[in-house]
């Protein structure tokens, strides 16, 4: 990475901080789905702890060894520990899409980007040093949810339960493995999309059915992986970075000026 | 070195009719090269090719020696580029777009601020330079597309339409600044233009381009032997004797060509000594813009007669 790439980079993650309008949209959804929903999911436990008939029949079908003694904590960790890294495959996927569609259609649509590529970068280096500041920018909001999260939600179990419950080893993998390749993934398709696409708009609506049958697929199955061994988490975790992987390296292969400024 | 050697340079899109063909050229270094035409003759195509932007079909070019479909960049690192689709981010100020596009060509920050800030007193953008690109009016804009282009002092600049939106003032402000860059800077400037007055004032050679096909290439005198290399005179009298071709054109006026100064003062005595009273004489090389008429006119006779 030289300098004129990380000037590239640093002027991309500008751009998305100084546009009030995409920031909101990128901050706002991930806040909603990592601390506004556990805490009403904590809150709702500590105060209608009556009815537990539905809870009990779903922690009864769990592996014995997350069954906890404690009822209310069982469900806390259930949410916890299975339920809300699913938001975290979401999350980065909507970050990336946002940013990914805004540095590169969104120069093609403001007339800026014939000018980049008048700069001595080969395109290689431009589209990697975008690639790049989509991917910080994925990971900036993921990281920040994760950390919010954590804090509140613990600040909330602490007083409502009285003790902390600390997220399991599974976060490991789904942070710094699984989120980062599905983030990749949503990037790359919106690069290889961008060639087509005019308008941001147009690019992000193209990114969202792409994308869709992912949340789909992968979040409805997600929470019973995370329950079955950390080892098959960890093996799709890989199994996405390849394919981010191989995804990125195609696109590559398949730029040029010509394609890009048409 | 040649700054731009072009040979049969052809680009057709795909399956259309050709946008360039079987143009051929060469710039020396220090030269300002007006490519003139109407829109859609192919300068922009020319521009495009001559930076690696696209590839020929047929032919080839180098930039100082450089091949720009093999090494773009390192070409574009020589080159400055000003085209009507090579906007400024809106979202920043005059001088961070600037301090950007400097960096981008690595340049070290404090440089490119001392640069840009250079830049911008020359070409009067001083007191515009905190506002965002947005508040720009669109003369604004094209001077700082100049100033962008010349950030990184490139040894070859490629200006397309620079002074289309410029009221006549800034205008001739760019035009000094090309002209001053290519005698004291020996930079060579590739100028694309539809206006052929502005291009004679500024340029040191041309090529004079239509539907892709260049029609001629050299200096104004070189244009000028094709044509017609003489004077035209133009006589206000109230009578022409006869025995010489005048041809009448309006009221008192008359029109005749000649070869050489010398042939001027035998036609005004025999105006007088034939009892006429001269008005008014003027004498005219052909102009640019009457060259390019006459090469268009006799392409579409060349045409007619296939």
């Amino acid at each position: 990475m030289n300098t004129m790439q990380s000037a590239l980079i640093k002027k991309d993650l500008r751009g998305i901080t100084a546009n009030k309008q995409l920031l909101v949209a990128m901050i706002s959804v991930p806040i909603v789905l990592t601390v506004v929903v556990p805490s009403i999911f904590i809150m709702l436990i500590h105060f209608m702890p009556n009815d537990f008939s539905d809870f009990d029949a779903m922690l009864r079908m769990l592996p014995i060894d997350i069954q906890l003694d404690n009822m209310n904590t069982a469900i806390i960790s259930l949410l916890l520990n299975n339920i809300m890294p699913v938001f975290f495959i979401i999350i980065p996927i909507m970050a990336a899409s946002i940013m990914a569609a805004s540095s590169f259609v969104g120069e093609k649509e403001k007339r800026t980007l014939e000018t980049l590529l008048y700069c001595p970068l080969s395109l290689k280096q431009i589209f990697r040093a975008k690639i790049l500041s989509s991917f910080i920018m994925s990971e900036l909001v993921s990281i920040l949810s994760f950390t919010i999260m954590t804090l509140v939600t613990q600040i909330e179990i602490f007083l409502t339960t009285g003790s902390l419950l600390l997220p399991n080893i599974s976060w490991l993998v789904v942070l710094l493995l699984l989120s980062p390749a599905v983030s990749l993934i949503a990037i790359t398709l919106i690069v290889r999309g961008s060639a087509r696409a005019q308008t941001m708009e147009e690019s992000q609506q193209r990114s969202a059915l792409l994308v869709l049958p992912v949340i789909f697929l992968v979040a409805g199955q997600f929470m019973g992986i995370i329950l079955i061994n950390i080892w098959i988490l960890l093996g799709l975790g890989a199994l996405l970075a390849l394919i981010a992987w191989i995804l990125m390296n195609g696109s590559f292969q398949k730029i040029s000026y010509e394609s890009m400024l048409r | 070195m040649k700054a731009i050697v072009a040979e049969r340079l052809t680009k057709i899109y795909s399956g259309e009719k050709k946008a360039l063909d079987n143009a051929s050229f060469e710039l020396s270094q220090g030269e300002v090269f007006g490519f003139l035409g109407p829109n859609g003759a192919g300068k922009t195509t020319a521009v495009k090719l001559l930076n690696g932007m696209i590839s020929p079909s047929e032919g080839s070019c180098h930039v100082f020696g450089i091949d720009p479909s093999s090494s773009p960049e390192k070409v574009h690192a020589i080159s400055g580029v000003v085209t009507e689709h090579a906007q400024m981010y809106g979202n920043l100020t005059g001088q961070e777009n600037l301090v950007f596009y400097g960096t981008l060509f690595g340049i070290p920050k404090e440089e490119s601020l001392k640069r840009a800030l250079a830049l911008l007193e020359r070409l009067d953008l001083t007191v515009a330079k905190d506002k965002k690109l947005t508040t720009y009016s669109t003369g604004m804009r094209q001077r700082l597309s100049l100033a962008r282009a010349m950030i990184h002092t490139p040894k070859i600049l490629f200006l397309d339409e620079p002074t289309s939106g410029l009221d006549p003032e800034s205008a001739q402000s760019v035009n000094n600044m090309i002209k001053e860059l290519a005698s004291d800077k020996g930079t060579t400037v590739f100028l694309c233009t539809h206006q052929l007055r502005y291009a004679q004032e500024v340029c040191s050679s041309y090529g004079l381009i239509d539907d892709g096909t260049l029609l001629a290439v050299g200096s104004l005198d070189a244009l000028r032997c094709r044509i017609f290399s003489g004077l035209k005179v133009h006589i206000k009298s109230n009578r022409f004797p006869e025995g010489i071709s005048f041809r009448k054109t309006e009221g008192q006026w008359a029109e005749i060509n000649v070869q050489t100064e010398d042939e001027i003062p035998p036609i005004v005595k025999r105006i007088v000594d034939a009892g006429g009273n001269v008005y008014e004489v003027m004498a005219n090389r052909l102009s640019l813009e009457e060259i390019y008429f006459s090469l268009i006119e006799k392409r579409k006779e060349q045409k007619e007669v296939r």
